[in-house]
C-alpha cells in the first residue's frame, strides 16, 4: 500500500517509516518560525517551561527564526516593545532574525535558505503552507509549540487525509496560480479542506515558476489545509541551491496512495478569478464582474508580493497611468525582491503610473500599520488572501481578490478588468 | 537519531507524578453552541485587542448566545455543533474557556489549529456527533474509552478514542507542563 507526501514526511522525520493518515506521530521539526503578531505568547510559553523546571535547555534555537514583518513599521508603543524584547531573545540565545523591513516570514525563510525538500517545518501562522512549494511539509502551530521545539527538537502532529489535485495543462498568459487557489477555493468553499493536506501535481504545475507556485502552497491557508506540498523538480532544486539550501531529499507520493479526494482541473482552460467582497470562497470568473469600479489597487502580502508579480504589474502600467481617483500601492514581500525590483526598473514604471511603493513587509494585508484604511463604499482589489470585512480597518468598505494581472489592469481601466485584454496582460513569467 | 513514535511504543504513557486532570471520567452538564463557532471572534483578544483573559471570560459567546458566560459553572461541558473553533488561531481562547472553568468540549468536528490548541493546553476535546444533547444534560465523557453518554436520555456515542501520546499530554495538563516533566517526550 501506498503513502503520500504528507505521510511519508511525517512519519520519516517521526521514525523513519512513512506513518498513516490518523496517527500521531512525534516528529523531529527541521526549522521553525515565530512573527511579531504571535512572539509575546511564544515568549511567555518559554518563561512558563522555565518556571516549571530551571534545567530547561533550548539546544533547539539555533534552528529557528523570528521575524518582525507584521507590525512592521511598528504602528503601537507595545509592539515596537515586542520588537525589542524579539531582536534581544534573538541575539540572547542566537536564533536568526529578520528585522523590520526584511520581508514577510514566508518569503524570508526559502530565501534565507533555511527549508529544503523533504523538510518539516513550523511557524506561528497559517500560512506557512507556503514551504509545500519546495516540498517541505509547513504548517502553522501556536506559541507552545514553538517553546516545545526550540527545546526538545520535535513536536507531536496528527497525520493528515490527503486531497489530490492534478493542473491538466499550463495556464494561459494572464492566469496565474492565484486564479487556480480562487477557483479551488469556490469549488471547496473556506475550510473546505480542513485538518487536511492538499497535493497539487500535473503539468499545470511543472510549468509554473517558483512564485507562482508559492502562491498555490500558500493560498491553501484559505482552503484549511494543514499543508500543500507540491513535487519537488529541476526548478526547485535549482532555486533552493541558488538560496543555499541544505541539499533537497525530494519526496514523491506513491502511485497507489490513498486520498479523500482526486480532484482533476482543466487549468490550460482557467480563466482569471475574482473573489468578491467579504468572503474568500464567493468566487467568480473575471468576465462575470467586468465593469465593477474600484479605488483601490494593492499589490503585496505572502501571497501575491513576489518579483512576478511586480514584473506583471509593471508590464501593464508600463507608459501608462492609473485611471484618475484610484490609489495603488505596491508592497513587496521582502527586501531581496524589493532590491530585484528596483534593480529591474520596476519601481520607475510603477511610480511614474502613479503608484506608491511601501517598504517590504506584510503591509497591504492587513490594517496593522494603519495606513491602508479605505473610505466608506470604497472598493479595494488586492491580490491579498484573505477579504474578511474590516479587515483593512473599514467595515464600509469592500475588499476584492484577484490576480496581480488583474489588480493592475483593473488599476489602470478604474474597472475590474480582464487582463488578457489589455496591453502586458499576457505578460509570462520565464518558468 | 531525533525519532520517535509514541503511538507504537506507548513512550508517552503518563508514569506517574502529578496529574492535573482525570482524563478517566469526565462529568458535567452540558452547555450548547452551534456550528461553526470561531473562538477568536468570541473567546480570545484577537478581536478585542487591550481585554484580558478575566474580562474575556465574563463575556465569551455573548453575541451568539446571550448570557453563557453568566450561567456557566465550574466543570461544565460545552456540547458544540461542527467545526468548533474554526478559523480560530490563538490559544488565548483556550486559556479563556479554562477560565471559565470549561472541563471539555464534545463537538462533531473541530477547527484544525483550534484542537491542536486545546491538547497543547489541557482541555479535552473529543469529536463526536451531539444529536439529541440538551442544555443541562449531565453528560459523561470517558476519554480512554473514546466513549460520551447522556444516561437521562439512553444516548451512549462510542468514537475513535484519543490515542496514549494526546492522553499524556492532557493528563499532565497540557504540552508545557508534559515536558516539565519529560523533557524528551518520554
Ligand atoms: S502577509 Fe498577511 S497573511 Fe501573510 S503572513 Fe503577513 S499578515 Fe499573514
Amino acid at each position: 500500500m501506498g503513502y503520500t507526501i504528507a505521510e511519508k514526511i511525517l512519519g520519516q522525520h517521526a521514525n523513519g517509516q512513512p506513518a498513516k493518515a490518523g496517527d500521531i506521530v512525534v516528529a523531529a521539526v527541521d526549522f521553525a518560525m515565530m512573527h511579531d503578531a504571535r512572539a509575546g505568547n511564544a515568549l511567555q510559553m518559554i518563561e512558563k517551561l522555565k518556571t516549571g523546571n530551571a534545567n530547561i535547555q533550548l539546544p533547539y534555537v539555533k534552528q529557528t527564526a523570528l521575524v518582525l514583518d507584521h507590525y512592521s513599521p511598528p504602528p503601537t508603543i507595545e509592539a515596537a516593545n515586542t520588537h525589542v524584547a524579539m531582536r534581544a531573545f534573538a541575539d540572547h540565545h542566537g536564533a536568526h532574525l529578520y528585522d523590520v523591513g526584511d520581508g514577510i516570514c514566508h518569503q524570508v525563510l526559502p530565501e534565507g535558505g533555511h527549508l529544503t525538500s523533504g523538510d518539516l517545518v513550523v511557524g506561528t501562522d497559517t500560512h506557512s503552507t507556503t514551504y509545500g512549494a519546495f516540498n517541505a511539509f509547513g504548517t502553522g502551530v501556536e506559541g507552545t509549540d514553538v517553546a516545545a521545539v526550540m527545546m526538545t527538537g520535535r513536536l507531536w502532529f496528527r497525520v493528515p487525509e490527503t486531497i489530490r489535485i492534478e493542473l491538466n495543462g499550463p495556464l494561459q498568459a494572464g492566469v496565474w496560480a492565484k486564479d487556480v487557489t480562487l477557483h479551488m477555493l469556490g469549488r471547496l468553499g473556506a475550510e473546505g479542506a480542513n485538518y487536511q493536506a492538499l497535493e497539487y501535481c500535473g503539468s499545470g504545475v511543472s510549468a509554473m515558476a517558483i512564485d507562482d507556485r508559492m502562491t498555490l502552497a500558500n493560498h491553501a491557508a484559505e482552503l484549511g489545509a494543514k499543508a500543500a506540498l507540491l513535487e519537488s523538480d529541476d526548478k526547485t532544486v535549482a532555486w533552493l541551491k541558488a538560496h543555499g539550501a541544505a541539499t533537497p531529499r525530494p519526496v514523491f507520493a506513491d502511485s497507489d496512495a490513498s486520498y479523500s479526494q482526486r480532484i482533476v482541473i482543466d487549468s490550460a482552460a482557467l480563466a482569471p478569478q475574482v473573489a468578491r467582497q467579504h468572503r474568500v470562497d464567493d468566487v467568480v470568473s473575471v468576465t462575470e464582474v467586468v465593469g465593477q469600479k474600484i479605488q483601490v489597487a494593492l499589490i503585496g502580502t505572502c501571497t501575491n508580493g513576489r518579483l512576478d508579480d511586480i514584473r506583471q504589474a509593471a508590464a501593464i502600467l508600463k507608459g501608462q497611468r492609473l485611471a484618475r481617483g484610484v490609489r495603488m500601492i505596491v508592497t513587496p514581500a521582502s527586501r531581496a525582491i524589493y532590491l530585484a525590483a528596483m534593480k529591474e526598473g520596476l519601481f520607475e514604471i510603477l511610480t511614474a503610473a502613479g503608484a506608491s511603493v511601501e517598504a517590504a513587509g506584510c503591509g497591504t494585508c492587513v490594517n496593522i500599520t494603519g495606513h491602508y484604511i479605505s473610505g466608506d463604499d470604497q472598493v479595494v482589489i488586492s491580490t491579498a488572501n484573505r477579504n474578511f470585512k474590516g479587515r483593512l480597518g473599514n467595515p464600509q468598505s469592500q475588499i476584492w481578490l484577484g490576480s496581480a494581472a488583474t489588480v493592475a489592469a483593473s488599476a489602470l481601466t478604474g474597472i475590474i478588468t480582464d487582463a488578457r485584454t489589455v496591453a502586458g496582460g499576457n505578460w509570462r513569467a520565464a518558468a | 537519531m531525533r525519532v520517535l513514535l509514541p503511538v507504537a511504543t506507548g513512550a508517552l504513557r503518563p508514569r506517574g507524578g502529578r496529574m492535573s486532570l482525570n482524563i478517566e471520567l469526565i462529568r458535567g452538564s452540558a452547555r450548547i453552541l452551534g456550528d461553526e463557532v470561531s473562538t477568536d471572534i468570541h473567546c480570545s483578544s484577537k478581536y478585542l485587542p487591550g481585554k484580558d483573559t478575566a474580562y474575556i471570560a465574563l463575556h465569551a459567546f455573548e453575541q451568539i448566545a446571550p448570557g453563557f458566560a453568566n450561567a456557566f459553572q465550574t466543570g461544565d461541558i460545552i456540547v458544540a455543533g461542527a467545526n468548533f473553533g474554526i478559523n480560530s488561531s490563538r490559544e488565548q481562547a483556550i486559556h479563556v474557556m479554562q477560565k471559565m472553568g470549561v472541563a471539555a468540549i464534545v463537538a462533531p468536528s473541530f477547527g484544525r489549529q483550534f484542537f491542536r490548541n486545546a491538547i497543547n493546553n489541557g482541555l479535552p476535546v473529543i469529536e463526536c456527533d451531539v444529536d439529541g444533547i440538551a442544555s443541562g444534560d449531565a453528560v459523561s465523557v470517558d476519554l480512554t474509552m473514546g466513549c460520551v453518554k447522556v444516561a437521562a436520555r439512553q444516548i451512549k456515542r462510542q468514537t475513535t478514542p484519543l490515542p496514549p501520546a494526546i492522553l499524556s499530554l492532557l493528563s499532565a495538563g497540557g504540552l508545557i507542563p508534559y515536558l516539565q516533566q519529560y523533557p524528551k517526550w518520554q
